[in-house]
């Protein structure tokens, strides 16, 4: 049986068929290099979650791998030096998060409309005022803003971090929303006026829908901003509104004592709620909705 | 059903340092079931003018009647008007049923049970050929088809006034000739009043029991389109009718005739501008491509000699560029007379095909007509 080689010289190459050049094999080779190196530190965290305390200081890659961690640190025992409440965190940080951006979406949502639908007096202002927020450094604003919730009774409660939140939230969702109802063509809601709906219904039946890629987009980020906010939440809660950031680092004791392994399985577990919710609010992020209905 | 009024209308944009004017003091009477068309080039202020009939803006100053009531200040839901956006404007989370529906389940536009609204969607959809799509979203159409969908949600209701935008702009030529016939043929567009925006002339002409010719927010001339066509207001409205465009040429009075070109050749004066051009004046005549006729021998002395530049082909027509007397004149001709490049011929006009102007540069007014306030006064 005759063996059939083919051979085929550089130059000839079939249609469509691409040349593998030394540059293309070196850009490929370096972006898994810094794929490495980007996702190292969460490789190294995952791996630091499942050591035990004697070798959570070590720097070599074998260890007898435990998820005693995650127990302890959903089980509230704490520490030795703290207790920490740790699934009672995470329910407040729930509630904090969840509850400032359902009120940053209805405060939000009409601002963003009127705001990209009508020019009035001062709303580029307006507009700019409430990026400002996020310009100033939170530190800057804890101290006077820690002296007003003592007085007025709203340090650690959980309606005065989901207020302070608003600070982080309501700019993200009024921004991100208010281009979305830029884009979207006036024509239709004038249709809708004068199918006979007042500019309300106008509203809530033609241009909500349409945006909802646009209000999934900024709930999830809004989300995970508040998520992740840290000196909020340290400077003006105790015990009954304490977020799981905060809750996070007593892992890392006060006296002598740090449990880099059990602040690791704290981190892990603390990231998964906004993993969730990316994940399913992920097939609302489609865009291309209003595709049809004005012509290009 | 309804008649329209529209008094002193003003409407500008933008900031006090660079406004524009987008309607600049228009005054309009349209009368009960009739189909008006407003004709201009774009930025001449049609669609302001009609979104104000509608409510959509607010306008600077003026009223809008509607039946005999003034609507200025009125919500556009409370006026019972349907428009059809030059954008289409459907809904695009909503299939063309529920587009069609739409306007139907407001409450404002009458009450109506499942059946009733499913017995009119089904009567338009069937007008417009497009009940096979009515479960089909926006996106999944062509662009004739979302034109016939935005119309269907236009006429599938009762309404005082249809307001039409631009509503054949945007299919091709074959497709707007076809809706153009199917419009004119369409039954309650004949009952009701309808304001119907283009800047294609041959719409105008075509549709309207009358035309309305907008220019820079303003009125220009309103008539029938016979009068339009026969005697525009102005070289403005003279060039916007008719493809090719009108020729227009540097003349001077003589002796009851207008001498054009170089001098060699002229044409008599028109019996209506005749009062109003004196010896030596010096004025701009147009003549119409299609007015201009090739004539086998100059019998009587008064045609225009000249001699075949270019001659193209457009289908069933002939379009010849002939240099008389220095002048270049476009002329339509059936084809059938022979005239070829290079070859001399000689052209003949009809008294009344020839339009006389004031001279100058730009847009300028006929001659012989009464003034033109009075003659928008009188119009209307």
């Amino acid at each position: 049986m005759a063996v059939k080689v083919f051979k085929t010289s550089r130059g000839e190459l079939a249609p469509g068929q691409k040349r593998l050049s030394f540059g293309s094999a070196a850009a490929d080779l370096g972006l898994i290099f810094w794929f490495i190196f980007s996702l190292f530190p969460i490789f190294w965290m995952l791996m630091l979650a499942l050591k035990n305390a004697e070798e959570q200081t070590t720097t070599y890659f074998s260890f007898s791998p435990t998820w005693s961690n995650f127990a302890t640190v959903l089980s509230n025992k704490g520490t030795e030096m703290t207790s920490v409440d740790f699934k009672a965190s995470l329910l407040t940080s729930l509630l904090n998060c969840g509850g400032a951006v359902i009120v940053s979406l209805v405060i939000g949502i009409p601002a963003a409309y009127a705001a990209g639908r009508w020019q009035y007096r001062g709303s580029n202002d307006l507009m700019f005022q409430m990026l400002s927020f996020r310009f100033a450094p939170e530190l800057m604003v804890i101290v006077p803003l820690f002296v007003i919730y003592n007085q007025i009774g709203l340090f650690d409660t959980k309606v005065g971090m989901i207020w302070v939140l608003q600070l982080v939230t309501m700019p993200l969702v009024v921004w991100i929303l208010r281009s979305y109802f830029q884009d979207l063509p006036e024509d239709l809601e004038q249709a809708a006026l004068l199918d006979g709906y007042t500019r309300k219904r106008a509203f809530l039946m033609v241009a909500l829908p349409i945006v909802r890629p646009g209000i999934a987009a900024a709930a999830l980020l809004a989300f995970i901003f508040a998520w992740n906010n840290y000196v909020f939440p340290l400077i003006l809660t105790d015990s009954n509104a304490g977020t799981v950031t905060v809750a996070i680092t007593k892992f890392l004791g006060g006296g002598g004592q740090a449990y880099y392994n059990l602040t690791a399985a704290a981190a892990i577990i603390a990231a998964l709620p906004p993993l969730i919710l990316a994940l399913t609010i992920q097939r609302y992020l489609v865009r291309g909705l209003s595709f049809g209905a004005v012509k290009a | 059903m309804a008649t329209v009024s529209i008094t002193h209308l003003h409407k500008s944009f933008g900031r006090t340092s660079n406004r524009i004017r987008a309607v600049d003091g228009l005054s309009v009477d349209i009368a009960n079931g009739e189909f008006f068309v407003i004709l201009g080039p774009s930025g001449a202020g049609k669609t302001t003018t009609l979104k104000s009939v509608a409510g959509l803006i607010d306008i600077d100053e003026g009223t809008i009647d509607i039946g005999g009531r003034d609507v200025t200040r009125v919500e556009p839901y409370h006026r019972n008007v349907a428009m059809a956006f030059e954008s289409y404007a459907l809904y695009p989370q909503k299939t063309v049923r529920e587009n069609l529906a739409s306007p139907l389940k407001s409450g404002r536009t009458g009450q109506y049970t499942e059946g009733q609204r499913a017995e009119r969607i089904d009567q338009v959809t069937t007008t417009l050929g497009i009940n096979h799509l009515l479960d089909r979203f926006p996106r999944e159409l062509s662009n004739g088809q979302r034109q016939r969908v935005a119309l269907g949600r236009v006429l599938v209701r009762p309404a005082d006034i249809y307001l039409l935008d631009e509503p054949l702009s945007h299919l091709d030529a074959k497709l707007r000739a076809a809706m153009r016939a199917e419009l004119k043929q369409l039954g309650a567009m004949s009952n009701t009043t309808t304001l119907y925006v283009t800047h294609d002339y041959q719409e105008a002409l075509a549709l309207g029991d009358r035309i309305a010719v907008m220019r820079h927010g303003r009125l220009v001339q309103i008539g029938t389109p016979a009068d339009i066509w026969r005697r525009p207001a102005d070289t403005f409205v003279a060039r916007a009718l008719g493809q090719p465009e009108i020729n227009l040429l540097d003349g001077v009075v003589d002796d009851d005739r207008i001498r054009l070109g170089n001098g060699s050749f002229d044409v008599p004066i028109p019996a209506d501008a005749h009062d109003a051009c004196s010896r030596g004046d010096r004025v701009r005549v147009g003549l119409r491509p299609c007015d201009i006729h090739v004539v086998g021998s100059d019998a009587d002395g008064t045609g225009i000699q000249g001699r075949v530049v270019l001659a193209e082909r457009l289908g069933r027509n002939v379009e010849l560029t002939v240099d008389a007397g220095g002048a270049q004149l476009i002329v339509l001709t059936s084809g059938r007379d022979g005239a070829t490049e290079g070859a001399p011929v000689t052209l003949t006009v009809a008294g009344s095909d020839i339009h006389v102007f004031a001279a100058g540069d730009g847009d300028t007014p006929r001659l012989g007509l009464p003034d033109r306030a009075s003659l928008l006064e009188a119009a209307q």
